[in-house]
């Protein structure tokens, strides 16, 4: 009888035990300042590619410690505290600092007295979540750009660099990203009426990360597109059409974030696409398809 | 050879003449950020190589940011100590244990100085004769924080224009 007790009491305290390591503690994953220094290094480079006047970039950890910082030549001495401000103040709300500037901006004035309780509070546009897997593990913040605009452009960047690492399978361990197939039949189908093939609904996660695919079909002229952050490659398989890029969009009018609309263009270069054509339009190059001899179907990948 | 500092020649004045600028202006080297990088791979690859856990912190002449690196698992409060004696060293001009020792030796009122720690670690960069910025180390022990300092802030002597 003592035994029987003793065993049953072993097995509720191990029971016990083990309920309350599961409620106790959790694993996490923690950025590494190798982390830190490659998407410090893809926010530079992108930097250097829209020739931004200067930035510094700082990368804090999941409790808003700074991690890595650098400024670049000639950013002004100020910038480097604002960045961390900033990645200090994206990773403890783990949102997007613009939020706060929204809602600031938006007559929430009374947002700025969290100041006082957080050290470095900082409701500027430019400073963005770092996730890995869905998590919030840091930020990247940065300031000295030529607008806060461009600023929290830089961050995005930067932040899509550790989305990268995980979908290059360079994880150390973590599972990459599921192989997409999708069958003839519903291909064919998405080409009868035009559809977005990847980067919608059950495929949503690629488009969250740098790349969408569209099946496109046309059966008459469309309008002048300018996508801000979309690099178009297209491949032409049926029909023609006279495609306009370049000039300058007339009437254009914002109908999405980062994407803008325009009735005619003035100017540009005319070029007529045939079946087997492969045309790539680089993001922010207004771009028309002015005459379509239908139907006009174009298979196009979308870059970010 | 790269170039790891510039000169920052201030423009004001300069169609006046070159009697006017020597008056009114001087010439100045300026550390760059890759200058500063150089300097933190050199402290990094020591503090590795000792198994040091430390923020390494690299500002310019001014005190203000250039470069940090927070080594993994190294406590986060050496952050701002780090940057603190960076600072030190770069506006005060000498190794930040210059005021560490003076407290130690009953100078007190050197805790008063403004925009200084008395925290030894923080080290001056130094190129021809001129402090252009200075290295902060926090994580481990004092002296071997300013080890790995002094360590980084040698390879400035290799530095050219």
């Amino acid at each position: 009888m003592k035994h029987i007790t003793a065993t049953v009491t072993g097995i509720v305290i191990a029971m016990l035990t083990s309920i309350s390591y599961a409620e106790s503690v959790s694993d996490k994953h923690g950025l590494t300042l190798e982390g830190a220094k490659k998407v410090i290094a893809a926010t530079v480079a992108e930097a250097k590619r829209v020739n931004a006047p200067g930035s510094s970039i700082a990368v804090v950890d999941d409790g808003g410690n700074l991690l890595a910082l650098e400024r670049l030549d000639q950013t002004f001495a100020a910038s480097a505290n604002i960045a961390i401000g900033k990645a200090r103040t994206s990773a403890l709300f783990k949102k997007p600092t613009k939020v706060f500037e929204d809602a600031i901006k938006g007559g929430r004035t009374s947002m700025v007295t969290l100041g006082s309780d957080l050290q470095n509070f900082t409701p500027l546009q430019g400073g963005i979540p770092l996730e890995w897997e869905g998590k919030v593990v840091g930020a990247v913040g940065v300031s000295g750009a030529a607008s806060a605009q461009q600023d929290e452009e830089l961050a995005i960047v930067g932040a899509k660099s550790l989305d990268n690492m995980e979908m290059a399978g360079m994880t150390n361990g973590h599972t990459p990203l599921p192989v997409t197939y999708i069958d003839r039949q519903k291909v064919s189908d998405s080409f009868a009426k035009g559809a977005v093939l990847v980067g919608e609904d059950e495929n949503m996660m690629h488009a969250a990360r740098n790349y969408m695919v569209h099946a496109s079909h046309r059966d008459k002229a469309g309008v002048v597109e300018v996508h801000e952050l979309d690099t178009d490659i297209v491949y032409v398989l049926k029909g023609s059409a006279q495609l306009i890029t370049g000039g300058t969009p007339v009437g254009i009018k914002i109908v999405a974030p980062h994407e803008l609309r325009a009735p005619v263009v003035a100017g540009g270069e005319a070029r007529t696409l045939v079946p087997g054509d492969v045309v790539i339009i680089p993001n922010g190059v207004p771009h028309w398809f002015k005459e379509v001899e239908a139907p006009f179907d174009y298979y196009v990948v979308k870059v970010r | 050879m790269k170039k790891h500092v510039v000169f920052a020649a201030v423009a004001l004045g300069l169609a006046a003449g070159p009697a006017l600028v020597h008056a009114q202006l001087m010439e100045k080297t300026a550390l760059t950020l890759d200058g500063a990088k150089k300097i933190a791979a050199v402290a990094e690859t020591k503090a590795k190589a000792e198994g040091a856990r430390v923020v390494i912190a690299v500002v310019d002449e001014g005190g203000s940011l250039l470069l940090l690196e927070r080594l993994d698992d190294t406590q986060v409060a050496s952050v701002n100590v780090g940057i603190d004696k960076a600072r030190t060293a770069a506006i005060y001009r000498r190794p930040s244990k210059v005021f560490e020792d003076q407290v130690k030796n009953g100078r007190v009122s050197a805790l008063a100085l403004h925009g200084a720690v008395a925290l030894q670690g923080g080290v001056p960069i130094i190129v021809d004769g001129k402090v252009i910025g200075a290295i902060g180390v926090s994580g481990e022990t004092p002296q071997q924080d300013e080890d790995i300092a002094t360590a980084g802030a040698a390879i400035a002597a290799s530095f050219t224009k």
